[in-house]
């Protein structure tokens, strides 16, 4: 009954993106404690601008009270998917795993079909947005690493993520070569997708399934001694923060314990003194956007932390404003105002650092930021590689 | 001066029934209301409507009438009336013989009372006592008090009756020792009217002493305070009561989007002076939460007194209609019409009409229980959730007001009144009590030119003065801290207290 | 346990919280401040009140009772730390004008004076009497603002309504961050053929570029123009707030946001750490010296319950001057409810009195008898008692 803590203060209004762009969407306020006093479980609700809300959850993270409205309208969306007819675009991209894993397999093909003026009208037709172009698919996707036994006295599993292993495997190998530089091998496990993009478009129980597979098969390599790393903050915040909630996982407090942020565990490994790499000469001039799901993470901003390390790189950390991709949120037309005002917006402030590049933790984030200013975009991996002189082969 | 056949003093539930009723049968009349609707108890009570299992066991009769009742107001008030149903609970050591008398009675009395194990009762209701031994459903039904004698009001309205609330009676106007009229004060202007009429009915609830000694009568009251408390949301969507003998607290009912449990029975001695004890609110919340253990921790958004006008004894020489109520011909065309409950409103209401038919001599059979409410269309009805699909346009947040919806009734009313927009429309009855939307609603009537700068910031002083009073014995934790947020807002940001500087 | 070490951690990341840590990270000390969520000061009308019974703040708290929290600090102290409060947010981008000598007003959403002594420049115009003639310019369909409040008031002020397509707080301070948008109310504003002596608009110009902004629209109306705070969402507010933010993180402080303070960790009466529980595992914090800021009920720093008042983290002894019976009186404006009295109280140095915590200080909206609305002395104490904490604080982390 977290609801009853808000006094109305209206702070979570005043930090949520979506809000300050779309007029159909009343707010997390007015969206979450409000509305939940009117909602009842045996009663069928039309509340359709529920699914307005990108779950970015910086409503969370400014609540002075604990209310977490956007947990309240998490579980309203599933509700709402569960009672009501799926749109194309939610039955797409909840399946976005064995999508991508179809488009891979036809990668040259489908990325040329996508590029493509029919493409482009295919997708509008199916509800999908082309205000930034679709990543390509990587035919050799990271899942065709070989796996190696690790030798190292830290053995790290990477859940890498459908985003790195479809679209840019190219990240995924210098992680694991940037882990090689730390004195660790990295292994792959078995995993599916994390199951946010089916929770982000309303179908709970596809998400579950992801979930229990995933759970099953990290915690025998936990058992195993193995540490957990995730590279990107949304599969993070989804195993740390959805696994134990709304996807009820029973396995979810032992991954918690034993899963990092790839950067938080890098700093680690220096902290503990168990690695101390030497970082190169970089001079550049960054801006550092920071994803809305990193900071939802609580755990700073470690990447930060390790550029700070990198002499001669300068990085301008911008955590204000949302770059309104949201995952699948921004692909879908009828967010595609609010992905573009907010994408606008965050470049207009990233411009204004006079940064060269982009560096963001969050793939999608990249993309939207990348497409939208024409700038150059980069993992944290790729600036840390850079520094200590890991290329690509 | 005003000439009519019928004066009703008092807009509670009774008043306005035997108003509709009057109406219904072709009496033209006037009502009188020295506040605004169910000023009185029947604006602080639960708003439950009785399937009659609290009383089955005391007082059969009276319990058999509010089923009768309960049925006829699901009848005709069915966008007004919610049909909860309702639960007894029996607690670990609860009376087993009570029980079996109370499934007796209910089953001599024809109410339906149908006894549910205590998993079952926990799945209607998740939020019970874990430890309940079992629950009887029985048919309880909630209503929002004001919109019943709102909706009871309309039937008189669209019968050119005349509604004059804000106006005091402050004379009985005798001649030849009948009573023949009244004088009354309209509050806001402080203009005298003069109202005659053949019969007067004396409806003031807890006040009928102080109304018939205006016509040098008497009527035996013990007023007796009953406090409340509203919780910040629905910890049940069935009434809950308590399976024993009936005693403080051991009610709770929700009413829109909240909860209000109580009562407490504390006999006073001034109706106009009651407000509610921190013992009282304890005692409360103590009881509530042996059914719903959350309402130890839960958020309490404001607490309340009515005062019941309990008959101090029967006069063998009144007409005893049932028990519960009276009414009285104190054989000078007046009458007074006190005690009942909110479930038996309309068959007091036809009893006293029926009375006031002899009067005239006429034979006109009371309609009430077969013609629907009128005003009903007007309404959002229930489930509440319906009430999610269009958000727009809002003006109070928590209640889900819109901002045509406070236009309507400030034009509609030409009201200068906050509060009347808040009964009206529940704006500020949630959990922020009118915090922000009545610096919204004041807003709206300063652009519609309805009132003077003088009269907004006394509206708002007034406002917050009787909100205050309301929140006074449940501030601690979240409500607390929502008192402190309004607080910095009016006499912070809005600097409420500060005059204007060098004018 | 993840462990994050810092010379000093500042539990509470409002006005008094933020100016501490800034303090601390100018003389090069590792600071943290921790924090449970957005605080108050993002509701206020981001003006500085220091004391605003009359009209000289420095008299009226030397009139003040002497158990009163800034009759802890001396006047020199109070003056530094609103000068160096005014270098601050003008650095940062959001000048305040006033001065420590002088109260002065603003006009508020009910046409009302609220006294005040530092306000942000938006507000400079603010008039001082009821003399000058105003035009109101509002938004078609912001609820939170209504003229008719301000005109019913004043006999010389008139109104005008710019549709711009939307209506609430956060999406007209948006849009006015863009050019084109701006552009086109200019154009409007422009044909409003405005003669009024002044021209006020609610706190809706803008988030970061506020001062530019009302700076603008002045030199193209021709007469000043200023902002009045409205309900919250509140403009100034937030821009006083991201100000202060910013200059945190420029002088190397860290800040930790949703991070409620679930516990500590001590050994004996030295506090080593606070703690919290995160999705995962347990995190901690450690300092050598922690300063509570964690404001008063709203903020969370004092917990009420039907029976009794508590600070919750260090469970430090709190002022409570009476039984519930005294904490409301009757009338809602008496201004003297023993509620606004309760607090921690702190002694010169800024440390809890009656606590054998040893590296512990309190400032801000905590502290005992404040008396915070009767006073008028919000931001201002916030400012004063930080500064004196961190004093007190750096000294112990020198010893």
């Amino acid at each position: 009954m977290n609801y009853e803590h808000c006094i109305r203060c209206t702070i979570c209004v005043e930090n949520c993106p979506v809000f300050r762009v779309n007029p159909l969407f009343p707010g997390p306020k007015q969206a979450g404690p409000d509305a939940q006093r009117f909602r009842s479980d045996k009663e069928r609700i039309e509340d359709d601008w529920v699914l307005l809300c990108s779950q970015c959850k910086r409503c969370e993270m400014a609540c002075p009270c604990g209310v977490e409205p956007a947990q309240i309208i998490l579980r309203e969306q599933q509700r709402y998917g569960r009672e009501h007819p799926q749109t194309k675009t939610h039955l797409l991209f909840a399946n976005n795993y064995y999508l991508s894993a179809l488009g891979s397999l036809a990668a040259p093909l489908a990325n040329l079909i996508a590029a493509t003026q029919t493409g482009k009208k295919l997708a509008g037709k199916l509800g999908i947005s082309t205000h930034i172009s679709f990543p390509r698919f990587s035919f050799r996707t990271l899942r065709h690493e070989r796996m190696k036994q690790s030798r190292t006295a830290k053995k790290v599993a990477f859940f890498h993520g459908c985003f790195i292993n479809f679209y840019r495997p190219d990240i995924g190998r210098k992680i694991i070569r940037l882990f090689a530089a730390f004195n660790v091998d990295v292994v792959l496990p078995p995993q599916w997708c994390c199951g946010l993009p089916a929770l982000g478009n309303g179908n709970l129980a596809l998400a579950k399934h992801f979930a229990q597979k995933n759970a099953a098969s990290l915690s025998n390599y936990i058992d195993a001694g193995y540490d957990i790393v995730y590279s990107c903050t949304s599969c993070g915040l989804c195993l740390l923060h959805d696994y134990p909630g709304i996807l009820e996982i029973p396995q979810a407090k032992k991954i918690a314990e034993n899963c990092y942020d790839v950067y938080e565990y890098l700093l680690k490994l220096m902290e503990e003194g168990y690695a101390q790499p030497k970082f190169g000469e970089l001079p550049r001039r960054v801006a550092y956007h920071i994803p809305c799901h990193l900071r939802a993470l609580k755990i700073g901003y470690p990447a930060a932390k390790l550029m700070a390390l990198i002499p001669g790189l300068e990085y301008e950390i911008l955590d204000d404003a949302c770059c309104g991709l949201s995952g699948s949120y921004g692909f879908k037309k009828e967010n595609e105002s609010t992905a573009i005002q907010l994408g606008q917006r965050a470049v207009s402030l990233i411009r204004k650092t006079e940064a060269q590049d982009i560096v963001a933790d969050c793939g999608s984030c990249r993309m939207q930021l990348g497409g939208l200013s024409g700038m150059a975009t980069y993992d944290p991996a790729e600036i840390l590689c850079e520094s200590l002189g890991i290329t690509a082969k | 001066m005003i000439k009519t056949d019928v004066i009703i003093i008092g807009g509670g539930a009774t008043g306005c029934g035997i108003a509709r009723d009057l109406a219904l049968r072709g009496i033209p009349h006037c009502l009188i209301e020295k506040g605004d609707f169910a000023a009185g108890a029947t604006g602080a009570c639960h708003g439950l409507l009785h399937s009659g299992g609290r009383y089955v066991v005391t007082d059969p009769v009276a319990a058999r009438e509010c089923y009768e009742e309960n049925l006829i107001l699901r009848k005709i008030g069915q966008k007004c009336v919610e049909q909860t149903g309702g639960l007894f609970v029996r607690l670990p050591g609860d009376s087993r013989r009570f029980r079996e008398i109370f499934l007796r009675r209910c089953d001599e009395a024809g109410i339906p009372a149908e006894v549910i194990s205590a998993s079952k009762a926990l799945e209607l209701v998740p939020n019970l006592n874990p430890r309940i031994e079992e629950a009887i459903k029985v048919p309880d039904c909630a209503i929002d008090p004001f919109r019943l004698c709102m909706l009871n009001i309309r039937t008189s309205e669209l019968n050119d009756a005349l509604i004059l609330t804000r106006h005091k009676v402050t004379e009985i106007i005798k001649s030849h020792g009948r009573c023949v009229g009244v004088k009354a004060l309209d509050q806001t202007t402080a203009e005298t009217r003069e109202i005659r009429a053949n019969v007067i009915i004396n409806a003031t609830g807890a006040w009928a002493d102080t109304i018939a000694a205006l016509a040098g009568c008497h009527v035996s009251l013990t007023p007796v305070k009953g406090s409340l408390v509203i919780t910040n949301h629905r910890l049940t969507n069935m009434v809950i009561n308590r399976l024993r003998h009936p005693s403080d607290g051991d009610i709770i009912v929700p009413n829109e989007a909240v909860c209000l449990a109580g009562t407490t029975s504390i006999p006073i001695e001034d109706p106009d002076k009651t407000s509610t004890d921190f013992q009282e609110v304890e005692t409360i919340i103590g009881e509530a939460a042996k059914m719903i253990p959350h309402f130890d921790d839960t958020r309490i958004i404001r607490a309340f007194s009515g005062v019941r006008p309990l008959l101090k004894s029967v006069k063998t020489d009144s007409h005893e209609i049932s028990r519960g109520f009276q009414i009285i011909d104190h054989q000078n065309g007046l009458f007074s019409i006190v005690g009942g409950k909110l479930t038996t409103f309309r068959l007091m209401a036809e009893k006293m009409v029926d009375r006031v038919m002899n009067v005239f001599n006429l034979k006109r059979p009371c309609t009430t229980a077969e013609i629907p409410l009128d005003g009903q269309e007007d309404l959002s009805g229930y489930p509440l959730s319906r009430r999610l699909e269009d958000l727009k346009n809002i003006v109070c947040e928590c209640e889900l007001v819109t901002r045509q919806q406070v236009k309507k009734i400030i034009r509609q009313t030409g009201t200068k009144n906050v509060g009347d927009i808040q009964h009206r429309t529940r704006l500020g009855m949630g959990p922020c009590q009118g915090g922000f939307c009545t610096f919204r609603a004041l807003g709206i009537m300063n652009d519609m030119n309805v009132i003077s700068p003088e009269e907004s910031m006394n509206i708002l002083r007034g406002f917050l003065q009787r909100r205050y009073k309301g929140i006074r014995q449940v501030l601690w934790g979240d409500q607390l801290r929502e008192e402190q947020l309004v607080e910095y807002i009016y006499l912070g940001v809005l600097a409420m207290e500060k005059p204007n500087a060098r004018e | 346990m993840r462990v994050n070490e810092y010379d000093a951690v500042v539990i509470g990341a409002g006005v008094a919280g933020l100016a501490a840590a800034s303090f601390l990270a100018e003389k090069k000390l590792k600071v943290a401040v921790v924090t449970k969520g957005e605080p108050t000061a993002c509701l206020s009308t981001g003006a500085v009140d220091v004391c605003s019974q009359g009209d000289e703040p420095l008299a009226a708290i030397q009139k003040l009772p002497p158990e009163h929290p800034f009759r802890l600090v001396d006047e020199e102290t109070i003056r530094s730390a609103l000068n160096k409060f005014q270098q601050t947010v003008n650095a940062a981008g959001l000048p305040y004008i006033g001065s420590v000598e002088k109260n002065r007003f603003i006009l508020t959403a009910l046409g009302t004076f609220k006294t005040s002594c530092l306000v942000p420049v938006t507000m400079e115009a603010s008039p001082q009497n009821a003399s000058e003639s105003l035009h109101i310019v509002t938004f078609r369909g912001l609820k939170d603002f209504y003229p008719g409040y301000i005109i019913s008031r004043r006999k010389n002020a008139k109104f005008s309504v710019y549709d711009a397509g939307v209506s609430t707080t956060m999406s007209l301070a948006a849009h006015f961050e863009e050019k084109n948008f701006f552009e086109k109310f200019l154009l409007w504003l422009e044909k409003q053929n405005i003669y009024q002596d002044k021209i006020a608009f609610p706190a809706v110009l803008g988030l970061e570029s506020a001062a530019e902004i009302v700076k603008t629209i002045s030199i193209l109306a021709g007469r000043p123009v200023f902002e009045i705070p409205t309900l919250p969402p509140s403009m100034p507010g937030r821009r006083l707030f991201n100000a202060l933010k910013k200059t945190l993180r420029d002088n190397g402080g860290d800040i930790y946001w949703s991070w409620p303070v679930t516990g500590i960790e001590a050994a004996e009466a030295t506090i080593e750490a606070v703690t919290t529980r995160s999705d995962g595992r347990p995190a901690s914090i450690n300092g050598k010296a922690f300063i509570l800021a964690a404001g008063s009920f709203i903020g969370g720093g004092l917990t009420v319950t039907r029976h009794g008042i508590q600070e919750n983290i260090f469970h430090l002894p709190v002022h409570i001057p009476g039984s519930r019976e005294t904490w409301f009186d009757d009338n809602y404006f008496s201004m003297n409810h023993g509620i606004g009295r309760v607090g921690i109280a702190a002694d010169a140095a800024m440390r809890p009195i009656g606590t054998s915590w040893k590296n512990i200080f309190v400032c801000g909206s905590i502290l005992a008898e404040a008396q915070i609305l009767k006073n008028g002395c919000g931001h201002g104490l916030a400012l004063a008692t930080a500064s004196a904490a961190a004093k007190s604080c750096a000294e112990y982390l020198a010893r």
